[in-house]
């Protein structure tokens, strides 16, 4: 069994491109399971849905949940009350990894870090994952700090330090974004569209609608096609 | 309250400029704010930076000027920000909330055209110091939280932006990352 964990951003990115039938058809192609945490469910449907811009989409992913495409950790007898305190745990600790001015800098909330502590959770029980986000600053965090310190001195003007002894925690998480899983879609012929830029189109549009790649990097996957 | 002294000069920038009519200037003072409160999320910090932002962009713009309610709104937030200097001047942080809160509250009383106008100002107010934070850093679920903006608006707003293109958040390689993507769909 395996499981892909679903951050916020990654099923935004979704969401706004109204690409719901496409999460569906990756689930049915996925031995395992799409799971999202309560803190996660919070961001994307509990709190937009009781705005008028983006109730619509709250609905949809609301669906998701409801038609079993999107399920909770309970599906692997994990703990939602142990997930919320172990989130607590790696939030606290992960916004005293990086230091500036002699003040730690918080960088990361309860929804991302919820996905950290989920993933540790399910390798314990040796369950095979990766979380899935689109968010930058996770990404940086989890798969390269050095160039998150860099970013942080660069933009806030002050030497930034990184706490590489309580770091250790943070390594080998396993990150995918949206576009990767369009990628998956595209590779399996499951994209409807059937224009020769359907791929490039499909990258793009979950750029645009907030996944942090680079042109540079669509071009890439692009020519991985060719 | 942090970087008070920041505070102060910003919110006296902003009440010159109310008098002179000229919000041009405010933008830029504003964005610096920011930058102290990328280290400090100091929810002062950021209230006034998006204030001052919204302020600096409504007295730019000549055409809500004849609008019914203008000089009643324009007196509350020439009032309120010669309040909140003072506030901080006397070190009453209490009261300086109060009259922060005031000039967000008074486009309530506000109708009509106008008031969807102002809202609508510091509605984007609120969503461009937010994507300004997570250009910073800081993640965009931290910086919706600390600006009060759902992580839906942020991240369109974050993805027409030239973010993603910086050459420090390159990490992981594609290849890898798509042999990871396939090898969960047990796909070659």
């Amino acid at each position: 069994m395996k499981a892909i964990i679903f951050d916020s951003s990654t099923l935004i990115s979704f969401a706004m491109n109204g690409l719901f039938e496409e999460i569906k058809k990756l689930k049915e192609i996925f031995n395992g399971k799409f799971l999202i945490t309560k803190e996660v469910k919070y961001e994307i449907i509990d709190r937009p849905i009781n705005t008028k811009r983006f109730e619509l989409e709250a609905m949809r992913i609301k669906k998701l949940l409801e038609e079993k495409i999107l399920e909770f950790p309970s599906v692997f007898e994990l703990n939602e009350e142990e997930i919320s305190k172990e989130t607590l745990n790696i939030m606290n600790s992960a916004n005293k990894i990086f230091w500036g001015r002699s003040r730690e800098i918080r960088l990361i909330d309860l929804g991302e870090s919820s996905c950290l502590a989920l993933s540790r959770m399910l390798d314990k029980k040796g369950i095979k994952n990766a979380i899935a986000t689109d968010e930058r600053t996770i990404r940086l965090f989890l798969e390269k700090p050095e160039n998150l310190t860099k970013l942080l001195e660069k933009k806030m003007k002050i030497r930034v330090t990184l706490n590489q002894k309580d770091y250790k925690f943070f390594k080998e998480f396993k990150i995918i974004r949206s576009t990767e899983l369009i990628y998956v879609l595209y590779k399996k012929g499951l994209i409807e569209l059937k224009d020769k830029n359907a791929l490039d189109a499909f990258l793009y549009a979950m750029k645009f609608k907030g996944c942090a790649i680079s042109d540079e990097e669509i071009e890439e996957i692009k020519r991985m096609e060719k | 309250m942090q970087e008070k002294e920041n505070v102060l000069r910003i919110l006296q920038e902003t009440k010159k400029a109310i008098e002179e009519d000229d919000g041009g200037k405010i933008n830029k003072l504003s964005n610096q704010t920011i930058n102290t409160a990328s280290l400090t999320q100091d929810p002062d910090n950021i209230a006034v930076a998006v204030v001052a932002y919204s302020i600096g962009k409504i007295i730019e713009r000549e055409n809500y000027k004849p609008l019914k309610g203008w000089d009643e709104f324009h007196k509350t937030i020439s009032l309120s920000i010669k309040n909140s200097i003072e506030d901080i001047k006397k070190n009453d942080e209490e009261k300086f909330r109060k009259d922060i809160e005031l000039i967000r509250n008074s486009i309530e009383n506000l109708s009509g055209k106008l008031k969807f106008y102002i809202q609508e100002v510091f509605r984007k107010a609120s969503i461009n110091k937010a994507s300004k934070l997570y250009e910073h850093g800081i993640s965009m679920e931290q910086t919706a939280k600390l600006l009060g903006v759902t992580l839906f608006e942020l991240a369109s707003y974050v993805g027409q932006s030239s973010a993603s293109e910086i050459p420090e958040n390159k990490t992981l390689s594609v290849k890898p990352r798509i042999k990871l993507a396939m090898s969960m769909f047990e796909l070659k």
